[in-house]
């Protein structure tokens, strides 16, 4: 009986980190896309900041 | 204060808007596609496979199992998600594509590639969880399977279309020809999508017509699981096109100060 | 056809568009012999590809995935070099300039594509046949191939026209006809395949994959010539 009952859910185990591996790769994939988005994005910030900086300063020169 | 800072601060403060929207909506799709994957895990019925048990099992409960349990099928509950929305994706890239190719606006342009871009990774999603499940069931990595195959070309394609974007220097002829080419590349799309269903011999499961044969501890989690990578889709595109427009604006400031530079 | 005919004069138009690149290639050869040396020498490498097979080896099972793919890359040498008179003298500018409608040349230009490449095809199929299918034990159905070959050669001849012309003036356009190519051609490639592999073994009961195949391959050449018909003056524009 319970020979049976572990040949019935046999493939649970064996697939079991395929399913949980798909997940977690997929969640992985998106998640290193937002980090890296991110990280460019607050550069890309700093730039803009610097920039603004820059340019306020040299119109405080020329008036 | 000068026109092009204010221009800047403005930019700023809808972009401040924009990112607390996508960044909502990301967690929004965080928080559903793992409700959609801890009821798939632990509420939703084991699909039976095709291998019969005799003599059958039958649990305490008077429950009787006549077949092995196909655990691997709970891929689908995020598998096709993710697949359904680089579809999507793919689709909104030729809607922008064709706007893009009847008023010529920079925007539109910028949002087509935004959404390649995002599609590529929801591409590369699919291909990865699609892979595993493969590897599981059919016991290799890869078949050339009509759906398999249409797909590894649609992947293809928006590698292609970036390899364009790469090869045209000019902005306006870039635009242009990487909205036509948008627009050929969908067409692969709904051939992906609708060939399991067009090629009877296909070997790649279908879901079925209809959604009587989904019960509803099966559809709940899967529509969430929808809903949830469209979400997580969404504000990542969105993320993206800020992103983008940023660099834009580093730019436009740039030459602003070699403007005030030249003075 | 229609939207020819609905053009007044369009249908001159479109001769003498074709007449003009027909009597060039007559005068330069260009590409029907690069063309042909090409296929030649893609059959020379089949010959090394497939010198170890044993001689229980059945020939025939990947004979139509061979042609096809000799098909291809002769094709893709070709449309490589079809716009390369228009490039070299900008003579695609004069033509241009001229009051005809931007489908139009891509109708012409289609067409002497299709023209070579089904010229290069009549001596490089049966070169396939001679080199390769000696001892394979065809099926009745053989003729029937051509079928297919028309179908592909309209769908290569046509999309890639298009694609030769959006990679006109790009950096790397050969690779980059490849790459844009060989994806969009593929599912149109897969279903002339599979018919032509059919065709070829004769297998009784199965002809009806051929003609589903056939109007796979078809289906696939509308679509695509019509958004390529739709989408020309996108790509050739101002």
């Amino acid at each position: 009986m319970d020979e049976i009952l572990a040949y019935a859910y046999s493939d649970v185990i064996v697939a079991a980190p395929y399913v949980i591996g798909a997940y977690v790769l997929i969640w992985v994939a998106l998640l290193i896309f937002v980090i890296i988005m991110l990280n460019s994005s607050k550069k890309t910030q700093s730039d803009i900041d610097a920039l603004r900086e820059a340019i306020e300063r040299r119109e405080k020169e020329q008036k | 204060m000068s026109n092009a800072l204010e221009h800047s601060y403005n930019l700023a403060q809808t972009r401040q808007k924009w990112t607390t929207i996508a960044v909502i909506a990301l967690i929004l799709g965080l928080v559903l596609t793992t409700f959609d994957v801890i009821w798939a895990f632990f509420r939703a019925p084991i699909v039976a496979s095709d291998v019969v048990i005799d003599p059958p099992a039958v649990l305490e409960g008077g429950t009787v199992i006549t077949n092995q349990l196909l655990f691997s099928q709970k891929i689908f509950y995020f598998h096709v998600p993710v697949a359904i929305v680089s579809f999507v994706l793919i689709i909104a890239a030729a809607v922008y594509a064709v706007l893009h190719l009847m008023h010529h606006s920079a925007e539109t342009d910028l949002r087509s590639k935004t959404c390649m871009e995002v599609g590529l990774v929801f591409i590369i999603g699919t291909m990865i969880s699609g892979d595993l499940w493969t590897r599981h069931d059919w016991g290799v990595w890869w078949v050339w399977e009509p759906r398999l195959t249409t797909y590894f070309i649609l992947t293809l394609l928006v590698i292609a279309y970036f390899v364009l974007r790469t090869a045209i220097d000019e902005p306006e002829r870039k635009a242009r020809f990487s909205a036509v080419f948008a627009i050929i590349a969908a067409i692969d799309a709904p051939i992906s999508f609708g060939i399991t269903r067009l090629i009877p011999s296909s070997i790649h499961p279908v879901l079925e017509r209809g959604d009587s044969g989904m019960s509803p501890d099966m559809l709940i989690p899967f529509v969430c699981g929808i809903f949830g990578m469209l979400l997580v889709a969404f504000g990542i595109f969105r993320l993206r096109l800020l992103l983008q427009e940023q660099k834009l604006e580093v730019e436009s400031l740039k030459a602003r100060l070699e403007e005030l530079d030249r003075q | 056809m229609t939207a020819k005919a609905k053009a007044p004069g369009g249908w001159q138009q479109y001769c003498a568009l074709l007449g003009k690149d027909i009597r060039m290639e007559l005068r330069t050869r260009e590409m029907l012999v690069s063309m042909g040396v090409y296929a030649i020498l893609v059959l020379t490498i089949y010959g090394a590809a497939l010198s170890q097979t044993a001689s229980s080896f059945d020939i025939l099972s990947v004979a139509a995935g061979l042609m096809w793919a000799l098909i291809l890359f002769t094709s893709l040498l070709g449309l490589n070099r079809s716009f390369s008179h228009e490039t070299e003298n900008s003579s695609l500018e004069g033509i241009l300039l001229t009051p005809v409608s931007r489908p139009l040349v891509f109708a012409a230009k289609a067409t002497s594509n299709l023209i070579f490449l089904l010229a290069v095809e009549v001596i490089a199929v049966p070169l396939f046949f001679i080199f390769f299918m000696g001892q394979a034990e065809l099926g009745s159905t053989t003729p029937l191939m051509i079928l297919p070959i028309i179908l592909g050669s309209i769908g290569i001849a046509g999309i890639g026209t298009f694609l030769s012309t959006l990679t006109l003036n790009t950096r790397g356009r050969d690779v980059l006809l490849a790459i844009l190519m060989v994806p969009v051609v593929f599912p149109l490639l897969y279903a002339c395949v599979s018919a032509t592999s059919v065709a070829l073994l004769g297998i009784e009961g199965q002809i009806e994959i051929f003609w589903r195949s056939l109007l796979l391959a078809g289906g696939y050449d509308v679509i695509m010539l019509a958004a390529s018909w739709g989408l020309y003056e996108f790509v050739l524009g101002s």
